[in-house]
């Protein structure tokens, strides 16, 4: 378990070297906390799929949610509420998503696939219905700290990331449901003979997820100044790709939040470093394509090896 | 237990490297090089428009003698990946930054980081938000682009004139909440708003996509038989609605106008299933981009705006 890890971290080490004989302009205190910072909306919604990916799972809804959590917080803020109050709401409305999602699932018992997918529809639906389609922009300084402060020269979105990570580990290592999560993704019909209340913390599963694109979306709706209800289009795939890459397996039953966070990094230094060096933005995306894959393969050979 | 020991160790030395590395690396000054380097920031390159507008740069930069740098997001509603591109792009020590904003408001918070690191600022294509940009204390140096809104209206007076006032009119939008779209329909709603014949059946996002624009426009006419005319807010979903329409076999019974004056579009209006499209100029947007640009870093003075021209394109002038 412990060497698989350190498989993805060596990834991400050689990487940077590769890009700091490529680029002077890489290896800097200020790029590299453009690259955490830049990094963390990714990190944190990947690190509530790595909850969903374990179980087996997979949640397609979460760019959707969001952009609806995003929207809620952007509304309340304007309405002139404090900003606890306005966060609080925002947070609601993910883990609302994150348990209707959760409930279709355990006790609508329908694939994770389909009801996330419909998720993924209604959510964005009802973010774009909510602001007629408008970005609701323009947020007081207090607000928009969580993207522009910074506390011993850490930006604050990645003392946000860096929050989630370790409360997450906490409850995935830590807890009773942190192992039913792993017994739920590794067999799931042995873990219900036992006893487990697998309804119950598939459910919460979900609620996680969803819990964990509103944090991200008040760190994105603080940066970009502005709700926009299109806003976490494709994130669904980046947090899957970065789960993936940081070593998690998607049939469930092993994977690890380290490895999500290095995944979440890996993939931001590579956007950061292309754009360093003025690659092209088709090339960009092969580049991308082609390092999710080797990251993967590398992974699974070293696998095999040692089984 | 011994097996797990090799990657822990390479792990180890691996790291130590990195962090020599970092330590060392940090006082590492940025080559410096005598060609001054322009940064082009475009919203996409997957759209034949900045495609266009990459080209007219290319150019300027080629003639004029500096180093051109562009780089795009993937997907042109990207705002946060366009904000990333700028952060990094600061970091590489560039001396201009010319960028076609994602969005107005949004990408403000970038721009005060190149302000902070007196890199000039020239917009290009889509304007600030001007409370926006003035709030967080950004000063674009100039702007340059057509105007939307014009746009529109130019294709709805085109509209009023080519039904003699009278027409039941379909429109697609672009995707909802975005500047662009939103300016285009405004002008042209307020231009045919004007004529008192003009109705508006129906009005439907399809996205900026071709293929959505077959869709939508395919479901508007079983729910409007009597549209006769389609305003579309990008040619790709003008394109779309003319495969839709000669689906229905109303070829010519139809009148289709665009924005964008793409080359397919083009085609379309000279073979006669196409009415007319507004024609942008965005090789001119590029090639003024990076001109302004040098200017700028001769410390010459440059217009605080530079309109670039529209134009309708319609059978007459097409086939040039």
């Amino acid at each position: 378990m412990n060497a698989r890890r350190y498989g993805t971290v060596i990834g991400l080490v050689v990487l940077c070297t590769v890009l700091w004989a490529l680029t002077p302009h890489f290896l800097t205190i200020s790029n590299l906390l453009n690259v955490a910072q830049q990094s963390s909306i990714n990190a944190i919604v990947a690190a509530g799929m790595t909850f969903v990916i374990i179980s087996g799972g997979i949640d397609l809804s979460v760019g959707s949610i969001v952009a609806l959590s995003g929207v809620a917080l952007g509304a309340l803020l304007q309405a002139g509420q404090p900003i606890p109050i306005a966060i609080a709401g925002s947070v609601a409305v993910g883990v609302v998503c994150g348990l209707v999602n959760g409930l279709l699932i355990s006790i609508g018992r329908l694939p994770p696939f389909i009801a996330t997918l419909g998720m993924m529809s209604v959510a964005r639906g009802a973010a774009l219905l909510f602001t007629e389609g408008r970005p609701v922009s323009g947020f007081d300084e207090g607000f928009r700290w969580i993207a522009t402060g910074s506390v011993l020269f850490i930006p604050a979105p990645v003392i946000v990331m860096m929050a989630a990570y370790a409360i997450a580990h906490v409850v995935l290592t830590r807890t009773t449901f942190g192992r039913y999560v792993y017994a739920i993704g590794g067999n799931e019909e042995a873990t219900r003979l036992s006893g487990v209340a697998i309804s119950f913390h598939k459910t919460a599963i979900y609620c996680v997820s969803g819990l964990m694109s509103a944090a991200a979306a008040i760190v994105l709706t603080a940066r970009l100044n502005s709700a926009q209800p299109i806003a976490g289009m494709m994130y669904e795939l980046d947090a899957i790709a970065a789960t993936v890459i940081g070593g998690t397996s998607l049939l469930g039953g092993e994977g690890s939040l380290g490895g999500t966070l290095v995944g979440a990094l890996i993939m931001g230094v590579l956007r950061n470093g292309l754009n360093l060096l003025g690659v092209s933005s088709f090339l960009q995306q092969i580049v991308i394509g082609g390092v999710i894959v080797g990251a993967v393969l590398v992974d699974t050979i070293l696998k095999r090896q040692r089984t | 237990m011994n097996r797990c020991l090799v990657p822990r160790a390479s792990c180890l030395v691996l790291g130590v490297l990195c962090l020599v590395l970092f330590t060392s690396c940090n006082r590492q000054a940025p080559a410096s090089d005598d060609r001054k380097t322009v940064a082009l920031v475009l919203k996409t390159l997957n759209h034949p428009f900045f495609v266009d507008m990459r080209r007219g740069a290319q150019e300027a930069a080629d003639r004029l003698g500096v180093t051109l740098q562009v780089q795009a997001a993937e997907r042109e509603i990207d705002v946060d990946k366009q904000m990333q591109i700028v952060e990094n792009m600061l970091q590489t020590g560039i001396d201009v930054l010319a960028i076609t904003p994602s969005g107005s408001r949004e990408v403000v918070s970038a721009l005060v980081k190149a302000s902070g690191a007196s890199v000039p600022i020239v917009i290009v294509d889509t304007r600030l938000d001007a409370k926006a940009a003035a709030d967080a204390g950004v000063k674009p140096r100039t702007f340059i682009g057509s105007d939307n809104y014009e746009g529109g209206k130019l294709a709805g007076e085109y509209v009023v004139s080519l039904t003699g006032g009278k027409a039941r009119v379909g429109i697609l939008e672009g995707i909802p909440g975005h500047e662009t779209g939103d300016s285009r329909l405004r002008g042209f709603r307020d231009a045919v708003a004007k004529a008192s014949g003009i109705a508006i059946a129906a009005s439907q996002p399809a996205n900026w996509e071709r293929d959505q624009g077959f869709n939508v426009f395919q479901n508007m006419l079983q729910a409007h038989p009597d549209i006769d005319t389609v305003f579309a807010a990008s040619d790709l979903m003008a394109l779309g609605a003319i495969e839709a329409i000669a689906a229905a076999g109303r070829t010519g019974a139809i009148r289709v106008v665009g924005f964008d004056a793409l080359d397919d579009a083009k085609k379309a209006i000279a073979a006669g299933t196409m009415s007319a499209s507004v024609a942008q100029f965005p090789y001119e947007m590029g090639k003024a981009a990076v001109e302004s640009a040098v200017k700028l870093l001769a410390g010459e003075p440059v217009p605080a705006d530079i309109m670039v021209k529209l134009e309708m394109v319609t059978k007459a002038t097409a086939a040039k």
